[in-house]
């Protein structure tokens, strides 16, 4: 892989921090989801925050530990902790738990439909709207990620060797299908056109499977494991953490229009310094993404024009865990493992 | 690696009913003001007494790095990783391996996950031995052998059950498999914690400082796939690029039956002690300062697996000294 560098001036706080809000917690960040113009965030001693407008709500006591995992259902929003429990939070509060498995963690959550979805060990389970009983969905191995495609139709769960691959058949039953591949598989997503499915796996690279044959290809060359990645833009690219070059941090993008990745070169977005991408959002509504660094720092660059690249929050010596862009893409929050959080409206005034 | 603050993890092995719950929650009660979390599986013992406990399966798994014995433990690097976050550090961490569960993953894994190696580091593996039963534990069960194969420490428990010299017949059998450990004789685990905890016992400095104990073992009773370990040493400077060559090649070809190695070396031309030490394939090796000053420069290396008589090691090794 190769990238064009973008020097930037170190140091020098930029003007997203100069019209921001700074808060220093001191706690580690370790998940962020907008819900409106609000944007919440987990942290690494259980409580959850939200924030809205640049102000701080007070911390809100959800986990024993450490919030795992966060998404959202409507104006709610849904945890996982290290305390076994999954929880629906309002954003004034208001915690109910949904499920509870003790000693054994909730590592992914999420809804579909009006269905709150979580796993736990080796099972996922799901909580129609009107069913107090979860339906369980029972796999061989730990499940790394779970995803939805955009229709909700069909659930992806990640694990040991592959992907197993649910949905409805015509009696309304739900029956699985498998893609294999060996090794372990984390986070798990269907690309938005619902054709293809990719996983980040243990050994530094993204699988993907082409789901109409489901002929499936690596994505690799990376240095690290790649810890983040996701979909952005119209012509939609998979962004994706994990790279480190000599000098240089970028965040690379592959290509899923017309006849997808295979055979094609991905586009760097690259920034200057030994640091290593650790965060990829997508700037909603633009071909754009934010990548946060191993060092603090977050810039923000246009897949396309990829000389447009602008820093956003300068070092901070930790690294970025989490970012989050308010629904209406005004407002960013950038967190970090330390607890430094940068809340800054995107837009000049 | 040695400035980064690491919370150390040290892995109880053993075979069931050996004592390993007993030796945890002495641990967790005579510790107390220290933040452990503790990380078991569902097939636990006894209850456990404290107030992080991490239910886990021992799940294992290949890595696709073409390194056919390198397999990990997937939930261990989900859970350090996660443990990693919290707000309050923690002082250490136990896991507690099942009675039937290879070592091997779990050392390996501290090797191959960079974000597990940055955060945390395997402090030493403990095992603790029934010293009523594990002579045909060995004899039955290759996990037994190579829990003991493993071990940094080895608790050889329960000795009020046993008579004197069946106790020496059992720490003759626990040397030939394994000349490095250090053997504590106990009954129910009462061992000083300080010899079981914060060993850094896979630390490279630490080989600088542990002198193998060998026993001159017969070789009568040997069954092809027991464990046995062997020892070399040379006061002839080793030729680095030879010694490369052969040991790479060994490693590759030879990793599922070499359990561990351990090594100081004395390169010809080098003014620095080179140390490593390995689990099957994966090696940590770094030069380690220079030789002290009035001490003969030696190379010594030690083997300890399987079938380690077809290796020709002996002739692999003395084909490594510099002309």
């Amino acid at each position: 892989m190769t990238a064009d560098v973008n020097q930037f001036p170190a140091l020098d706080k930029t003007k997203f921090e100069q019209r921001g809000i700074e808060f220093r917690l001191g706690i580690p960040v370790t998940t962020a989801v907008s819900v409106g113009n609000s944007i919440a965030v987990g942290f690494g001693d259980g409580s959850v925050r939200i924030f809205t407008s640049g102000q701080s709500s007070d911390a809100i006591k959800a986990h024993k530990g450490i919030v795992l995992c966060m998404s959202k259902d409507g104006n709610h929003i849904l945890t996982g902790g290290d305390d076994g429990r999954f929880l629906k939070i309002s954003l004034d509060g208001v915690v109910t738990e949904i499920g509870n498995f003790g000693t054994r963690w909730v590592d992914n959550v999420t809804a579909n439909n009006g269905s709150l979805v979580c796993s736990s060990g080796k099972i996922v389970y799901l909580w129609s709207p009107n069913n107090k009983e979860p339906k369980l969905f029972e796999h061989n191995s730990t499940v790394g990620g779970i995803a939805f495609d955009t229709k909700g139709k069909r659930l992806a769960v990640s694990r040991y060797d592959g992907v197993t691959l649910w949905k409805k058949d015509y009696t309304k039953k739900w029956v699985s299908s498998n893609l294999i591949w060996k090794g372990s598989h984390n986070k798990v997503s269907f690309s938005p056109d619902g054709k293809y499915l990719v996983t980040s796996m243990q050994e530094n690279a993204i699988r993907c499977w082409r789901l109409k044959d489901k002929i499936d290809f690596a994505m690799s060359g990376y240095d690290r494991k790649i810890k983040s990645f996701a979909f952005v833009g119209e012509t939609s690219y998979l962004a994706t953490s994990g790279a480190l070059g000599m000098g240089v941090a970028a965040a690379i993008c592959w290509p899923f229009d017309g006849e997808g990745p295979m055979g094609r070169q991905p586009t760097c977005l690259s920034y200057t310094g030994n640091n290593e991408v650790t965060f990829v959002e997508p700037f909603p509504s633009e071909n754009a993404i934010f990548a946060g660094l191993s060092d603090g720092s977050v810039f923000l660059s246009e897949i396309e024009n990829k000389n447009n690249t602008i820093i956003i929050r300068s070092f901070t010596g930790s690294e970025v865990s989490a970012i989050a862009v308010t629904d209406d893409s005004s407002s960013i929050l950038i967190g970090d493992m330390n607890g430094n959080i940068l809340w800054t409206s995107i837009w000049d005034k | 690696m040695e400035n980064k603050h690491q919370v150390p993890v040290t892995v109880l092995t053993g075979f069931l009913g050996a004592g390993k719950t007993t030796l945890l929650n002495r641990i967790l009660t005579e510790q107390h003001g220290q933040k452990y979390a503790v990380i078991v599986n569902e097939f636990g013992e006894q209850g456990i007494d404290n107030d992080l406990v991490v239910d886990a399966d021992e799940e294992v798994f290949e890595m696709n790095n073409g390194c056919i014995c390198c397999t990990v433990r997937g939930d261990l690097i989900r859970i350090l990783s996660g443990l990693m976050k919290r707000a309050d550090k923690l002082d250490a961490i136990i896991v507690e391996t099942t009675g039937l569960a290879d070592p091997a993953p779990v050392a390996q894994t501290f090797f191959v996950d960079q974000d597990v190696a940055n955060k945390t580091k395997l402090d030493a593996i403990v095992t603790v031995a029934d010293a009523v039963h594990l002579s045909s534990q060995i004899e039955d069960h290759h996990e037994a052998e190579e829990q003991i194969a493993f071990g940094d420490v080895i608790l050889l428990n329960k000795i009020d059950l046993v008579k004197d010299e069946d106790i020496d017949v059992v720490t003759k059998r626990i040397r030939k498999i394994n000349p490095f450990a250090k053997i504590i004789k106990t009954t129910k685990c009462g061992a000083p914690l300080k010899e079981i905890l914060n060993l850094d016992a896979f630390s490279l400095k630490r080989i600088l400082e542990v002198e193998p104990d060998f026993l001159d073992s017969d070789h009568d009773h040997e069954h092809d796939d027991d464990i046995t370990s062997l020892s070399f040493e040379s006061n002839t400077p080793l030729n680095m690029e030879k010694f490369q060559d052969w040991f790479g090649k060994l490693l590759q070809t030879k990793g599922q039956d070499i359990l561990r190695t351990k090594g100081i070396l004395d390169f010809k031309d080098q003014n620095d002690r080179y140390v490593f030490q390995g689990v099957h394939m994966l090696m940590d090796a770094s030069p380690m300062g220079k030789w002290p000053e009035g001490k003969e420069r030696s190379s010594r290396l030690v083997f300890i697996g399987r079938n380690l008589e077809s290796m020709n090691l002996r002739e692999g090794f003395e084909n490594c000294k510099s002309a």
